[in-house]
């Protein structure tokens, strides 16, 4: 018993975090402090969490009260250490911004730590309905933060958008658990794949549409086309932060859920959904395309490239399910190589945000290079990554998630995927070129050295590092060193 | 030292560049580092080639390492003769580039320079196909800046422009590269995208054929044959002078070099396949970068075309696949390079004084500077193919495996050379002598212009009148090699 609540403890420090947030936030202590403090509870789950990773293979936490709701594993605890980590970086990269805008107050802290926690419970769920309460809880507390700068009429066009496309999506959701439950009598993952299994394809077609609907609410809440309308506006509404939290790692615990419903609840039919998961694909590649060539503020260009990234890996979570050994650590290691480069680039957009109170478009970046030189050699560095150039993890990202779609035979789909790679290569080389090629009038800046900055210094050199430094240097790990990390923790799922 | 001479080779400047970019130094500082590490790197590719044994088969001073476990892929370099012969092309440029650009006080051109030595010599090495993609890809950013930052005329478009095409064909090859990597794993088990484990795979035509078309489209469109060629003049046009020179002279080649090593290192069966075409894009180029030189205003751009005009016939001495052919490609790679480095230094120079490369704006230069003058009919000469230097043999082996293949191809490339002839003193007759059309105060060229230029002569003259000097440097493997191709081939003649 002892040890279980070792277990619950990562969740229950950050839930408690929150809520001392909240009470505190009335208070006289300034938003700095605050922002510490959230940073300071995150990181003490963080050291718990460090503990706790490889104690089990799989366990069900407080099984004799939650029955098989909770699963503690290595994959769960892989991706508690990546929200808590994306959660840190948000919070402290953005520092400085947050002092700059006037209607930060203290609950935001809170809040960021509550979806925190929804998204934890949403890697940990083995039970439907589990799931739906962590999507909830985190897409909630983000719904609240998007539409954070109340005055601002483009976030709270934002935050509509979402909360009602959001909760219709939710709804499919439960009628889609709510069919399973009619057809299996339970929500739990395993008691459905051992239905599945002991059933012929011809009998479980009830299931099969209830899968369906929950797949429409996961492709929703990862922005696949065609479910796709939401994403540019609720990115470019949200304040900079919060931007860089839906992109890195909320998307992060959406995928969790994915994974773990598509390697676990249906992983006898998941071939099922080729077909139709490759047709989305498809759709996401071009559609996110054709929508980030033709945008003119960096920050949507961002948004709309991140639904490439999400057919990218649409194509690996489609290779699964046409027996792809790769693909399911490949998908575990893109979104690691996505989140740092997300992570820094819209760092160094807020940093922008920070001193220039304005949405930055590829003409406000031109001479970017003589103002900041560091800054500009980052960003680019964080473009080439974005765009998978060799040499920076996003090469490894979609090297392994090619390979993967190769080997289940999605020849096409991969050389669709390399193709968008390829387009992909013009609009973020045009900031590239924005930064580099033109002249600018004001003098050469002096680097900023501060908690954001130097976050950001760190980042590019894992992204680097990533890229070439791999098992070249000695006694130090790998960036393929986390694709056995992943495959074991792929293993350890149940 | 000697495991690891060509990693020394390769990182040296990178690693130059880094630590002088961290510590922001002074430029004239970073001129000298810059200079010294390209003096360095050329000592260290001389101590190369006189340890280089040209008996021995296969690669020498292998360095292999794993590099990513997982996918198996490994940091593999290795020297051969037609490694040895670009890697020393490359060092011997470095330098009297650096001399050209003594009074450039832009720091980022210099870092810039250092970065695309780094990438260049990174992919003459690479034996392994994706470290190998991995130096293709990034010796394009270097030339990405120049040509967008320090270029002239539409810089901006025109670098766009030059990365959106190369990195379609690398893309297309780095889908080959990984389909053929889970080839290997399909067949053996286990990763690897080393060439030599590569090699032994057994393809099936369909498969071989769409796979070779991926490598080649990045090939074709680095040299560039004819239709794959619109960013060329463009670039070359407006990139700066140093970037101009290892763009003609290094970079295109590395187009030739990767067809001959990985096209027919892993292709060679399929490669017949592609030879048709392959030649008659050559044969037309031939006759259309001619004919746009001819009728071509601006200097940079007429020789950007005549650039293409004899890539296009070393592509075409490749695939002849005889011992002149291939004897011949190898020695235009070398002597071509040298050539078109100095006449775009030599334009360099022009645009410098004047602040103009167009024909029509020049004129009269000869009777107020005479050793420029040599100089620039000397290089333009010997990118024609002046007898005496080093073009004329190449020129004519390559010329003479084409008649030994068939008797039109021959024919047709003995005239159209007969076109540079045209374009080159046509040329001259109009920069050269003519009427004085400048006002400005033109100077002879100087001390240090002239200690970076007698190289580049020097080795073009002795490239010229005594060939046997080198061909025992490549002849025993270039041998072995052409066998084994045309055993692959079936005895093709």
């Amino acid at each position: 018993m002892m040890m279980q609540f070792l277990y619950a403890l990562p969740m229950a420090i950050v839930v408690l975090g929150a809520i001392a947030l909240m009470l505190l936030s009335n208070s006289r202590i300034t938003l700095h402090r605050l922002n510490f403090i959230a940073v300071g509870f995150l990181l003490l789950s963080l050291i718990v969490q460090f503990f706790i990773f490889g104690e089990t293979q799989s366990a069900y936490l407080f099984e004799n009260i939650f029955g098989t709701a909770f699963i503690l594993d290595d994959f769960a605890s892989i991706f508690d250490a990546m929200f808590t980590i994306g959660a840190i970086l948000t919070l402290l990269i953005n520092n400085d911004y947050f002092k700059s805008r006037r209607y930060f107050a203290g609950e935001y802290f809170s809040l960021i730590l509550f979806s925190v926690f929804g998204m934890m419970v949403l890697s940990h769920a083995h039970e439907l309905v589990t799931g739906f309460i962590g999507l909830e809880i985190a897409s909630l507390n983000i719904y609240a933060l998007v539409a954070y700068h109340k005055i601002r009429k483009v976030s709270s066009e934002a935050m509509m958008k979402y909360v009602v496309l959001g909760s219709m999506t939710g709804a499919f959701y439960m009628l889609g658990t709510a069919l399973i439950y009619g057809a299996v009598g339970s929500t739990s993952f395993t008691e459905i794949a051992n239905y599945i299994t002991s059933n012929d394809l011809q009998n479980i077609s009830v299931l099969i549409v209830g899968a369906s609907f929950i797949m429409v609410t996961v492709l929703f809440k990862i922005g696949a086309v065609p479910f796709h309308s939401w994403v540019l506006d609720v990115y470019h509404g949200a304040p900079y932060p919060i931007t860089m939290f839906m992109a890195s790692t909320f998307k992060i615990a959406i995928f969790a859920l994915t994974l773990r419903l598509y390697l676990v609840m249906f992983s006898p039919i998941n071939s099922f959904w080729s077909e139709i998961l490759q047709v989305v694909t498809i759709m996401t590649l071009l559609g996110g395309s054709w929508l980030a060539i033709n945008q003119t503020l960096v920050k949507r260009m961002l948004a709309s490239s991140s639904i490439v990234h999400t057919g990218y890996l649409l194509i690996a979570i489609s290779s699964i399910g046409l027996g792809s050994e790769l693909a399911a650590p490949a998908v575990m290691f893109y979104l690691m190589a996505y989140f740092l480069s997300a992570v820094g680039s819209f760092g160094i957009l807020s940093f922008i945000a920070t001193k220039k109170k304005k949405q930055m478009t590829y003409d406000d970046f031109k001479g970017f290079a003589q103002r900041r030189p560091y800054m500009a050699i980052m960003m680019s560095i964080f473009m080439l990554s974005l765009a998978g150039f060799p040499s920076t993890i996003g090469f490894l990202g979609k090297f392994y998630i090619f390979t993967a779609a190769i080997e289940s035979g999605q020849i096409l789909l991969a050389g669709l995927g390399i193709l968008t790679a390829f387009i992909s290569v013009y609009y973020y080389f045009k900031l590239i070129a924005m930064m580099y090629f033109y002249e600018s009038d004001e003098t050469q800046n002096r680097f900023p050295v501060g908690i954001s900055t130097v976050l950001i210094v760190i980042i590019t050199l894992i992204v680097i590092w990533g890229g070439i430094g791999t098992s070249l240097i000695p006694y130090v790990p790998g960036a393929d060193g986390f694709m056995d990390f992943a495959s074991n923790a792929i293993s350890s799922l149940k | 030292m000697l495991d690891h001479i060509l990693s020394i080779i390769i990182f040296l400047p990178l690693f130059t560049s880094v630590v002088f970019g961290i510590f922001q130094v002074d430029v004239k500082v970073l001129k000298i580092g810059a200079f010294l590490s390209a003096a360095v790197t050329l000592i260290l590719v001389a101590w190369l080639t006189f340890l280089f044994d040209p008996h021995a088969t296969g690669m020498q001073f292998v360095e292999h390492a794993p590099w990513i476990k997982n996918s198996g892929i490994s940091y593999y370099l290795g020297v051969d003769f037609l490694s040895l012969t670009v890697l020393l092309l490359i060092t011997l440029l470095m330098p009297p580039l650096y001399l050209y650009m003594k009074h450039e006080e832009r720091k980022g051109y210099w870092y810039n320079m250092m970065l695309l030595q780094t990438g260049v010599t990174g992919a003459v090495l690479s034996l392994d196909l994706v470290l190998f993609y991995l130096f293709w890809e990034t010796m394009l950013l270097p030339i990405f800046i120049m040509i967008g930052k320090y270029g002239n005329g539409m810089h901006q478009y025109n670098a766009m422009k030059i990365v959106l095409m190369t990195i379609l064909g690398s893309m297309s090859m780095l889908f080959s590269i990984l389909y053929i990597g889970y080839m290997h794993f399909e067949t053996v088990g286990t990763w690897s995208f080393a060439l030599y484990d590569l090699t032994d795979i057994v393809f099936n035509a369909e498969t071989s054929i769409f796979l070779a078309a991926g490598f080649l489209l990045a090939f074709v469109i680095k040299i560039p044959l004819v239709g794959f060629h619109t960013w060329m003049a463009p670039a070359y046009g407006s990139a700066p002078t140093p970037a101009v020179v290892i763009m003609s002279s290094i970079m295109a080649k590395l187009g030739i070099y990767g067809i001959w090593r990985f096209g027919f290192g892993l292709f060679e069966e399929t490669l017949i396949y592609y030879m048709p075409i392959i030649a008659v894009l050559a044969l037309v180029g031939l006759l259309y970068y001619a004919i746009r030189a001819i009728t071509e205003d601006n200097l940079r751009k007429m020789f950007a075309y005549s650039s293409g005009s004899h890539l296009s016939l070393i592509a075409l001495g490749l695939i002849l696949t005889n011992i002149y052919g291939w004897s011949g490609s190898l020695y235009l790679i070398a002597t071509h390079a040298l050539a078109s480095a100095g006449m775009f230094i030599m334009i360099g120079l022009v645009y410098k004084r004047f602040k103009t490369v167009h024909i029509s704006e020049l004129g009269g230069i000869a009777s107020r500077a005479p050793k420029f003058t040599f100089f620039f009919a000397f290089f333009a000469l010997s990118i024609a193919g002046l007898p005496g230097t080093g073009g004329f043999v190449a020129e004519l082996l390559i010329i003479i495996g084409a008649f030994e293949r068939n008797f039109w191809i021959g024919l047709f490339t003995a005239t159209t050379m007969l076109a540079a002839m045209v374009y080159v003193f046509w040329m001259l007759q109009r920069t050269l002598f003519g009427p004085d059309n400048s006002t400005c105060q033109f100077t002879d060229l100087n001390t240090r212009e002239l200690v970076m230029l007698l190289p580049l002569v020097i080795m073009l003259i002795l490239t010229g009148i005594a060939p046997s000097l080198f061909t025992p440097m490549f002849e025993p493997q270039l041998s072995v090699f052409l066998e084994s191709a045309l055993h692959a081939l079936g005895g093709v003649k």
